[in-house]
């Protein structure tokens, strides 16, 4: 089943950073509600840029409890802070997404153990401190080394969904293939073979006519494997892409309203 | 099946020493996986793991041969839960027992029986494949003698079912040739019952008394060499076989090599409607064989029919035979329909045609079991293939009119028809289901 993480709840948009500075959780119960009902399977939360590094422990543990008192969904904890991680997880009900760790070594090292601590799913993605490789072949490579870390810790490979890094077709085009090339291979790592994920919007910043780039290539990486997205739930041609490729590729039985099927499950 | 990367860099030694080549162990499982090295190019990795390594392009599911000559059959091969991911690859073996403590009469008579197990469905010939031999005496010559009385009174390869290995040795010694299944060797006699399947080369049940000590022992008989092998997990109640089954098959096809053969369940009830029952369950959940007590035949068919549905390749349509079906016995005024042998075609129109109420032949022309209007376009529903099929079966002796009806949604064949078959061809509704308003207007009222 292909999972939508919703990435509206952030304090990058303005009406949840009002949200956040006025103690108000009606806009991030409004997009928790709204999200679900489009068909997201986690919601992304994330605390935006605003806050100190200290406010954003108390802020995410906040918007985690506001977003799952207006739904019953999970939660993708979406911070490189670990000390507002860790808040976010100890407040989560259910199995929580930590978004996002790399396979550089010291995040490994601290966040595959949080994991498995706190039983949660975790995002990868395959870059490192020398930066988001550029071929297929070494985004493999270092997705390998995140699956034999996770396994060092227990970390089952279905919990972990590993992101080849989607780059601008604009100005790192001959990234896109890569990219498809790597998702087609990570899902040949293992058996169980690893969830894969990518931050779907990346694709088309700053083109033109972004929804349609980013809905031809969800097609494209769901034919190659891809398991998720961080993407906006609230486009409904993307979804209904998403919709239809999972028809496609056999993962969902067909019913003349599979559409609608889809936002329900 | 290839190994994954991960699993390729469990067994490597994580030396990172670059002498591959490759600048870490990870990457050196990488390019295994690939098929860009060779295993060779590791000095280090150890003899189990090279084992492990090169068994993993063996099948999950070892293939196990049973028996000599005509009656031989295969276990094993299988690569899936459930059928509809691709099929199930050789039917589950049918044992019929017999104890030696009956006398040589009872034996014979229950032989014969067991060989007059042999059933007509849809076509084709479909029998038990196995007499299986108790030692409930515990005498080794009693054993030995019905197992020699058994093989002369059949051809079906033998299942010698004895713990004690002198018994098995002296059954063997009679019965060897023909290779029977060996049952079985257990955490106390397996040195001795390995070395006789060896002897032998026949296949071996190995019996655990759980999932944990099967695993162990299969380990064991393996180190010794022996991989022609048949798994009993010693599960006896019906809902804990289901779970060891199923746990056997599913650890199979994740590779873990000690559960990687065939298997024996015991459908054994003294209400022979359970033991049918039983055994329909164990034919559905992966058994590789089957052993019942009856050998009445109303409590085998059922089973048989079982298994040849359970094994049918769910990817290849399946077709009914061409024929001419009577429907609620027609007499000559009865119409005369004709369809595809698609068994979904056949089965809606039989079934449409029977709520009609009115007695009717239906001839399913030989399509290769594809649908009226696939068959149409793929030219095999032609109104040549018609007109052979009508001929050939002779359905127009049958009746006293000269009509046929064909499917509403090949009418542009209904010309061509009329003159091949010199029939009067009338054209029926596009869907089954008009069938019974259709005789009522066009049939009953003519």
């Amino acid at each position: 089943m292909f999972e939508i993480i919703g990435e509206r709840i952030n304090g990058m948009f303005l009406d949840i950073r009002e949200a956040i500075v006025n103690k108000d959780p009606k806009n991030v119960r409004n997009w928790a509600v709204k999200q679900a009902e489009c068909g997201a399977y986690w919601l992304d939360i994330n605390t935006g840029p605003v806050a100190s590094k200290e406010e954003q422990v108390e802020i995410m543990a906040w918007l985690v409890k506001c977003a799952q008192e207006a739904v019953d969904l999970p939660c993708a904890i979406d911070t490189t802070n670990w000390a507002a991680m860790e808040a976010g997880l100890k407040v989560h009900k259910g199995k929580a997404l930590i978004n996002s760790a790399t396979a550089e070594q010291a995040k490994m090292d601290v966040l595959f153990p949080m994991a498995a601590k706190y039983e949660a799913s975790i995002v990868a993605l395959a870059m490192n401190e020398k930066g988001v490789p550029k071929s297929a072949d070494d985004r493999c490579a270092l997705a390998m080394e995140l699956l034999a870390n996770a396994d060092g810790y227990g970390i089952s490979p279905v919990d972990l969904y590993i992101d080849p890094l989607v780059l601008p077709v604009n100005v790192a085009q001959e990234h896109g293939p890569e990219s498809l090339e790597a998702l087609r291979q990570i899902k040949l790592l293992s058996n169980p073979s690893p969830k894969t994920t990518i931050g779907l919007s990346n694709i088309s910043q700053k083109a033109p006519n972004r929804p349609l780039i980013n809905r031809t290539y969800l097609a494209m990486a769901m034919c190659v494997g891809l398991d998720s997205a961080i993407m906006d739930a609230e486009d409904a041609d993307l979804v209904d892409t998403a919709a239809t490729a999972s028809i496609i590729m056999n993962q969902t039985i067909y019913c003349d309203s599979y559409i609608k099927i889809f936002r329900q499950r | 099946m290839g190994l994954t990367g991960l699993e390729i860099f469990k067994q490597l030694p994580k030396t990172n020493c670059k002498e591959c080549g490759q600048p870490t162990c990870l990457a050196f499982a990488m390019q295994l996986a690939a098929g860009k090295a060779g295993l060779d190019a590791c000095p280090y990795v150890s003899a189990a793991a090279r084992e492990a390594l090169d068994s993993a392009s063996a099948p999950p599911v070892a293939l196990v041969k049973i028996g000599v000559g005509e009656k031989a059959f295969e276990l094993g091969n299988e690569t899936v839960l459930f059928r509809h991911d691709k099929r199930f690859e050789h039917p589950t073996g049918i044992a019929i027992q017999v104890s030696d403590k009956m006398s040589a009469d009872e034996v014979k008579a229950k032989v014969a029986k067991i060989n007059k197990l042999v059933f007509d469905r849809v076509g084709q010939t479909h029998e038990v494949n196995l007499v299986a031999v108790v030692n409930d005496s515990g005498d080794a010559a009693k054993f030995a003698d019905t197992a020699k009385l058994v093989q002369e009174n059949t051809a079906y390869p033998l299942l010698l079912i004895s713990s004690n290995a002198g018994a098995m040795e002296k059954a063997l010694d009679v019965a060897g040739a023909n290779k029977p299944v060996v049952y079985a060797a257990d955490a106390s006699n397996y040195e001795a019952m390995v070395a006789l399947a060896k002897k032998f080369e026949a296949p071996l049940v190995v019996k655990g008394d759980n999932l944990d000590s099967l695993a162990d022992l299969v380990a064991k008989v393996t180190a010794l060499g022996y991989k022609n092998l048949i798994l009993d997990s010693g599960a006896r109640e019906l809902a804990k076989v289901i779970a060891d089954q199923t746990q056997i098959r599913r650890q199979a096809l994740k590779l873990f090599r000690p559960f990687g053969y065939p298997t024996i369940a015991f459908a054994n009830n003294a209400d022979p409607i359970v033991e049918s029952l039983n055994a329909s369950t164990f034919v559905a959940k992966y058994a590789g064989i089957v052993v019942m007590t009856t050998a009445e035949p109303e409590y085998i068919l059922s089973v048989i029919t079982l298994r040849l549905n359970v094994y049918t390749d769910p990817q290849k349509p399946i077709a009914v035979e061409s024929k001419i079906y009577e429907l609620l016995n027609p007499g000559p005024d009865a119409p005369v329909l004709i369809t595809t042998n698609f068994s979904l075609s056949y089965f809606c129109v039989a079934g449409d045609t029977e709520a009609s109420r009115v007695p009717s032949y239906v001839v399913t022309v030989d399509t290769d079991g594809i649908s009226v209007l696939t068959a149409w376009a793929a030219g095999k529903f032609t109104p040549e293939s018609i007109a052979d099929t009508v001929k050939k079966l002779g359905v127009m002796e049958k009746v006293n009119h000269n009509k046929i009806i064909i499917p509403g949604g090949v009418a542009v064949l209904s010309g061509k028809t009329a003159e091949l078959t010199g029939c009067e061809v009338i054209v029926g509704p596009r869907e089954s289901a008009g069938i019974p308003s259709f005789f009522k207007q066009r049939w009953l009222n003519q």
